[in-house]
């Protein structure tokens, strides 16, 4: 996105006077993080300005997020807001707290933010989430003396929604991007799985019961070879028409990748209110279409087969 | 013939779009044909497909077959393919350094020194939108036929499929690396299951192309990945072609994403941050709709509480996405570790991160699996009783949904089998033969839900416990609400329970008695023995060949017998569809001789044939059923009133008439109360509109008494459903309903979509009235010899007949008046002249048409009843996939027989006679014997092609005229009936009754002096035969 300076052109914010409504926990523990501070007025002009679009871009880079800010001056101010990097140690314990529940794992890996991920973080006495908004670090390139910033202070609220779209920035902004993250968790994971393995070994050794590891195939039935090795799978295929697909159907009510998918996690774009969901909206309009044409072309194949026996009485 | 291929092509080729332009997947189209070419020695770059069609033949092949398409573009890939290894010619073998061979083409023999060579392809290529409209070209079936490879088969099903992905909306928008597209959703449990299958079948020669060496050389691997990103672009580029941008009030980010997925490169106008933003907001919004296509998937099993106890035990693993019966526990897959897990072939690579996933998921379809997570490595975890209801209920389903395997205990496992039905215990009355379809039987029954029996008392007493999952007798089991309320109205209603019952509910699966299921039928011995012969899980028992019976019978044969008596008890038409050459005619004869002897013959049985088997239905009858009376109800001499024909078969047992004549003396025919009707090739009635199929069906109708039907054919009547109902129709007319609602139920799903359950629910209906067995079935090649000998009897049309009685006419007086030393030659010209009429009349009277002359060949067949039985051999052999060799002795015939096959069959039929060059005389050879998709049939002079030749593609070896030396026509039989040949070979010798044929060949049979002289002397004695002799040898007989 080209960015020119101006009042409305930047980044505005979604979250209107009327509140959070349905904001995922993690946002919303975001904005609750903002609405404790203590400078109720600075609060509102950053609030203002976040909606007016004076924020004209947002940037992860690393362990920073850049932003920059349409103040009074004609260049944009440049902000950057950072937390507290977790250390190496640290990390390594939080992993081995996330090793113990299987559910921060499987959550993470399914792309969910786990609801409890704080008590992870804190065996190492440390947070995910800043505690306080002092915790979150900050610089301008205003006059301002006073930090935060009303510039600063709208980059905080329009973060929040970042947030929505992906929360694993946050894992970046303490130092472990969410791939990272996953790969050292695998690796711990291993490492315990290898260990418990060999104490299971050790185990039924110590039984005197010599048997050997339990193999998948174990009790199983083994598959035919996979038909590749048959030279008949070379050229050949004469498998009948799937039957779910004889007569090709549309979606039954709500059941589209669409549907399923739920709104599209975009904060969006003040001058554009609804964006996102008009986006869908589209795709959904469109969407019918495909779908209606797809079941025209399945009906009209091999029509004109169709065997002339029936008029030839 | 060629044959059409379509390659998967993983990259754009080289130098095929103008530079600069992104390149892009897409369907390689290119075909093979068969040709002699010499093999390829050793080269450094992989050498041009010898055996593929040029750009040129294959574009007009293309464009004549309607699959041109504007978007093909020239093209070239190298295919790694299956080939032979081969010296090149003129090459000593140590000379060649390096590989040298031919690639295989389908249907091709292997050979023992099989290798995967990469091979230069030229062909047409189409991007994947357009290639999504190519193969929505393709046509249903019929394949082969139409020269496209099975592979173009497959092609067809993944784009049905992703018809059928887009129908149902099954896609999501992406915006990954700066592109946006469009991709498919493979979760739910079908799609995952039609991956699996498509990767399973799909044919090599898709993957030829694959930069991934496994995959091209066909070695072990799945193929899953390879078909999943095939199927995501196929669904892109129909997706990105149909997809008009322009949705409202969007912001620049989304305006340029619904700009992007529009354009044919898809490349979005962003700056890198936004990209990136895009990229992970899409990721982010499909993730937990979709996980990645991986060989397995986390499975969750329901086990019911141990006895006494309450809590239910859900347990985790990993499933085969191949085969979910493969599963393992999640403490094996924790144990795997860092290394890979084997589901017993399928190697499953950091399978604790794939469990552990497909848990995240299902926990957002069944909340309740939070607990059992709380440790490092759960194995399981326990639900109450109210969460395994939720569970079973409707959490299954949506598990499945989000790609999580869900395993119930059998008697809760969904289906039919866990809702409310009957088990039947049933036995015929003490005094029943259980032939009469009406009748009521004993019966007992009981309610069965998942498995396990219960009474209308239980049943009371469970629902009163108001809970859902219930156990009883040890397993539980779910209660729906209408149950008690159901069970309640059938215990009111008192059915009866007739053998028609039981023969429906044990011929077809979830059938229901009074709206109830039945789960489980018990038949008591005696009702069991009728069943399974009626069912034809048990043959019925097979009946030795009747007193009376001149001839024997082999065991299969004895079996067809026994099953027509069978059916006939029933009073069910019958309609024994054997092979050719298994022996119809006489398990017919055999079956009214065992009616005769058993003193039930009381009637006379009609018989309908085409005109040019009746004469080889007089012979067998007289052959083996001499006690049969036999009449024909042929010729201008025929009865011509109900009085004369009533009059004219007293006494009669059989009788003979034409389809021709059933038609036409219908009136007549009607008014005899016939014990039954038979009729012989009853293809002839496929067509139930035609006149012919009315009046057969009229004719089965029972009249004053009942008659039996039965239906003689040779070909797999039970695989075309457009005939099947004309001949049911005639057979047992109830069987499957009305025409419209057949065409309705049937043939509309079967043929036109190839429906599987409906084709499966066609055959179980009319498979207790039809007998297939093949020359290849296990059963019967022990009861058959190598080399089976059929004569076929011919009669002669009329032309010929006039023409046969006027030739001999003359001839005797010139040859009793001329000179001795002319007599031999003219005796030799008579019987030459006198062969060709029974060929045709248009050999004898040396009539030389061009063989484009389509009016003459229109007419040729009617005008000699030889040829038009020959057709209707050749119509089973063709349609069988067969390969036959036609030998005659006038090279002459062999002119016409060739143009005549050519203008029948509309394929090529070769012709090696005394004049083919020695060139063309190996190409004809190699081709038949060689080329997957060479011509069916093939002409040989018995002189040029008697000897030396190895033709063993061939089974079927035809004899269209006399020879008289054995010797030799045996010699000719043998270029099939010898090593290499790995069929049965049939050997159809034409005899036309009546004439000098059968005279011959009574002579080969009775090894008289004469024949003795005639083996010894070739055609040296004829001189000798004085006109006494001569008269005896050529005059037409007219029994």
């Amino acid at each position: 996105m080209t960015i020119t300076p101006g009042n409305h052109n930047g980044i505005t914010t979604q979250l209107g006077d009327q509140g959070l409504g349905q904001q995922p926990w993690w946002v919303e523990q975001w904005m609750e993080l903002i609405n404790g501070y203590r400078f109720k007025k600075r609060l509102e002009r950053a609030w203002a300005y976040a909606r007016e679009g004076n924020v004209l871009s947002i940037r992860f880079e690393g362990r920073r997020v850049h932003a920059r800010v349409q103040g009074s001056g004609e260049d944009p101010y440049k902000v950057k807001l950072w937390l507290d990097v977790l250390s190496d140690d640290d990390w390594g314990y939080v992993l081995e707290a996330l090793g113990q529940k299987a559910r921060w794992s499987a959550q993470l890996l399914a792309g969910v933010m786990p609801q409890d991920i704080e008590r992870a973080f804190a065996a190492s006495g440390r947070r995910l989430f800043p505690f306080k908004l002092q915790e979150v670090r900050s610089e301008c390139t205003c006059p301002d003396k006073i930090n935060p910033c009303k510039h600063v202070s709208a980059v905080y609220y329009l973060m929040g929604e970042r947030f929505s779209e992906d929360p694993f920035v946050l894992f970046q902004l303490r130092g472990r991007t969410r791939a990272q993250l996953l790969s050292d968790l695998a690796v711990q994971r291993r490492a315990l799985l290898a260990k418990k393995a060999s104490e299971a070994k050790a185990a039924r050794k110590a039984d005197g019961d010599g048997a050997p590891l339990p193999s998948a195939a174990d009790g199983l039935h083994n598959p035919t070879p996979v038909a590749i090795r048959d030279p008949n799978r070379w050229w050949r295929y004469d498998a009948a028409l799937d039957p779910g697909l004889v007569v090709i159907t549309p979606a039954m009510e709500g059941d589209t990748g669409l549907d399923e998918a739920g709104p599209l996690p975009l904060a969006e774009d003040g001058r554009f209110p609804e964006a996102p969901r008009q986006f869908v909206e589209h795709l959904r309009s469109q969407g019918a279409g495909f779908s209606t044409a797809a079941m025209a072309t399945a009906m009209a194949a091999g029509s004109n087969q169709e065997q002339p026996n029936d008029s030839n009485g | 013939m060629s044959l059409l291929h379509a390659t998967w092509l993983p990259v754009v080729p080289a130098g095929s779009f103008a530079k600069g332009k992104a390149p892009t997947a897409g369907l390689l189209i290119w075909a093979d044909t068969w040709r002699v070419a010499d093999p390829v020695g050793p080269v450094l770059e992989a050498p041009l497909h010898p055996l593929s069609l040029d750009l040129d033949t294959l574009a007009t092949w293309l464009d004549d077959n309607t699959f041109w398409s504007e978007d093909l573009r020239q093209a070239s890939a190298t295919l790694t393919l299956p080939s032979r290894q081969q010296g090149v010619r003129g090459q000593k073998s140590e000379a060649t350094d390096g590989w040298s061979g031919m690639p295989l083409q389908a249907g091709e023999p292997l050979p023992k020194d099989l290798s995967w060579w990469p091979w230069q392809v030229e062909g047409w290529f189409l991007k994947p939108g357009p290639a999504a409209d190519w193969l929505n070209l393709l046509p249903l079936s019929g394949y082969a036929e139409a020269g496209l490879g099975d592979d173009l088969h497959w092609w067809s099903h993944v784009q049905r499929w992703c018809l059928s992905l887009i129908a149902r909306g099954r896609w999501l928008p992406d915006a990954a690396g700066g592109k946006a597209s469009w991709l498919p959703l493979l979760n739910r449990e079908d799609d995952r299951r039609r991956l699996e299958e498509l990767a399973l079948r799909m044919p090599q020669v898709v993957a030829a192309a694959s930069a991934d060496r496994h995959l091209a050389c066909g070695r072990p691997r799945s193929n899953r990945l390879l078909v999943a990103s095939i199927v995501e672009k196929l669904v892109d580029g129909q997706l990105r072609a149909a997809f008009a941008p322009g949705g409202q009030g969007l912001d620049p980010l989304l305006a340029a994403w619904d700009e992007a997925l529009g354009d044919p490169g898809g490349r979005l106008a962003l700056d890198e941050e936004d990209q990136e933003r895009l990229a992970i907001a899409s990721h982010h919004w499909r993730e937990t709709v979709a996980g990645k296509v991986a060989p397995a998937r986390a499975c969750l099993e329901l086990f019911t509480p141990p006895e006494g106890e309450e809590l239910w035990e859900l347990r985790f693993g990993l499933q085969a996405e191949a085969d979910p019966s493969l599963r393992v526990p999640a403490g094996m897959v924790w144990a795997a570790g860092d290394g890979d897990l084997a589901l017993g072939e399928i190697q499953v690579e950091q399978p604790g991160a794939l469990l552990l996933e497909g848990l995240g998921r299902a926990l957002l379809a069944f909340e309740p699996i939070e607990r059992g997570l709380d440790t490092a490595t759960p194995e399981a975890m326990q639900l109450t009783p109210a969460e395994a209801f939720v569970l079973v209920r409707t959490a299954a389903s949506r598990l499945r949904d989000v790609g999580v395997g869900v395993i119930l205990p059998a008697s809760l496992s969904g289906g039919l089998a866990s809702r409310l039905g009957l088990a039947i215990t049933a036995e015929l009355p003490e005094k029943s033969r259980g032939f009469t379809l009406g009748e009521t039987l004993e019966w007992r029954w009981e309610f069965m839900i998942g498995g396990v029996t219960l009474n209308l008392r239980d049943l009371e007493k469970l629902s009163a416990k108001r809970s859902p999952l219930v156990q009883h007798k040890g397993a539980w089991i779910e209660l729906r609400p209408l149950d008690l309320k159901n069970a309640e109205k059938f215990c009111a209603a008192e059915p009866p329970f007739s053998l028609d019952d039981a023969l429906r509910i044990t011929g077809n699966e979830g059938e229901t008695l009074q709206r109830l299921p039945v789960h489980a039928f018990t038949a008591g011995p005696r009702l069991q023995a009728v069943l399974e012969q009626y069912h034809q899980q048990k043959a019925p028992d097979p009946l030795p060949a009747p007193p009376g019976f001149a001839g024997q019978l082999r065991p299969y044969q004895e079996r067809g017998l026994g099953w027509l008596a069978f059916l006939h008890r029933f009073d069910q038409g019958a309609c024994l569809a054997d092979d050719m050459g298994l022996g119809k005619t006489i398990q017919l004869l055999a079956f009214l001789q065992h009616l005769k002897a058993e003193e039930e013959l009381k009637r006379p049985v009609l018989l309908v044939a085409p005109t040019s088997v009746l004469t080889n239905w007089k012979r067998e009858a007289a052959a083996f059923t001499p006690d049969l009376v036999v009449n024909e109800h042929y010729g201008p001499r025929r009865p011509s009133s109900p009085d004369a024909l009533k009059k004219a078969l007293k006494g009669v047992d059989l009788v003979l008439t034409s389809y021709g004549l059933m038609q036409r003396d219908s009136e007549i025919l009607d008014t005899l109360d016939w014990q039954g009707v038979v009729i012989d090739e009853a293809q002839a009635i496929k067509n139930h509109n035609a006149k012919q199929s009315m009046a057969a069906r009229d004719l089965g109708r029972p009249g004053k008494g009942p008659r039996f039907r039965i239906a003689l054919t040779g070909t797999p009547v039970e695989n075309r459903v457009s005939e099947l109902w004309a001949l049911m129709d005639f057979l047992n007319p109830k069987v499957l309903g009305d025409e419209p609602f057949f065409r309705q139920r049937y043939r509309l799903p079967i043929e036109r979509y190839g429906d599987m359950s409906s084709l499966r629910d066609l055959k179980g209906r009319v498979g207790p009235f039809i007998l297939r067995r093949l020359k290849t079935d296990k059963s019967i090649i022990t009861d058959l010899p190598e080399k089976v000998e059929l004569s076929e009897w011919v009669g002669l049309a009329p032309e010929q007949r006039k023409l046969y009685n006027k030739t001999v006419e003359d001839s005797l007086d010139a040859i009793a008046r001329a000179p001795l030393g002319q007599k031999h030659g003219q005796v030799l010209a008579l019987l030459t002249r006198l062969k060709q009429i029974c060929n045709h009349p248009a050999l004898a009277l040396k009539q030389d048409p061009d063989p484009n002359d389509a009016g003459f060949f229109k007419d040729f067949a009617a005008r000699s009843a030889k040829v038009q039985r020959l057709e209707e051999i050749l119509e089973e052999v063709m349609e069988a996939g067969d390969r036959a060799l036609l030998f005659t002795q006038f090279a002459e015939w062999g002119h016409l027989l060739k143009a005549h096959l050519e203008h029948r069959w509309r394929q090529e039929v070769p012709f090696l006679y005394g004049n083919t060059s020695k060139t063309e005389r190996q190409a004809m050879v190699d081709r038949f014997q060689e080329d997957p998709r060479g011509p069916q049939l093939f002409l040989l002079s018995l002189k040029a092609g008697g000897v030396g030749l190895n033709l063993t593609r061939a089974s079927h070896v035809f004899h269209i005229d006399r020879w008289w030396n054995p010797a030799v026509e045996n010699q000719a039989t043998d270029r099939a009936y010898r090593i290499g040949q790995q069929n049965r070979v049939m050997v159809h010798k034409f005899i036309t009754s009546g004439s000098v044929e059968e005279r011959i060949d009574r002579m080969i049979k009775e090894k008289s002096k004469l024949a003795a002289d005639i083996v010894g002397s070739g055609e040296e004695w004829l001189g000798g035969l004085d006109i006494g002799q001569l008269k005896d040898l050529v005059t037409l007989s007219e029994d």
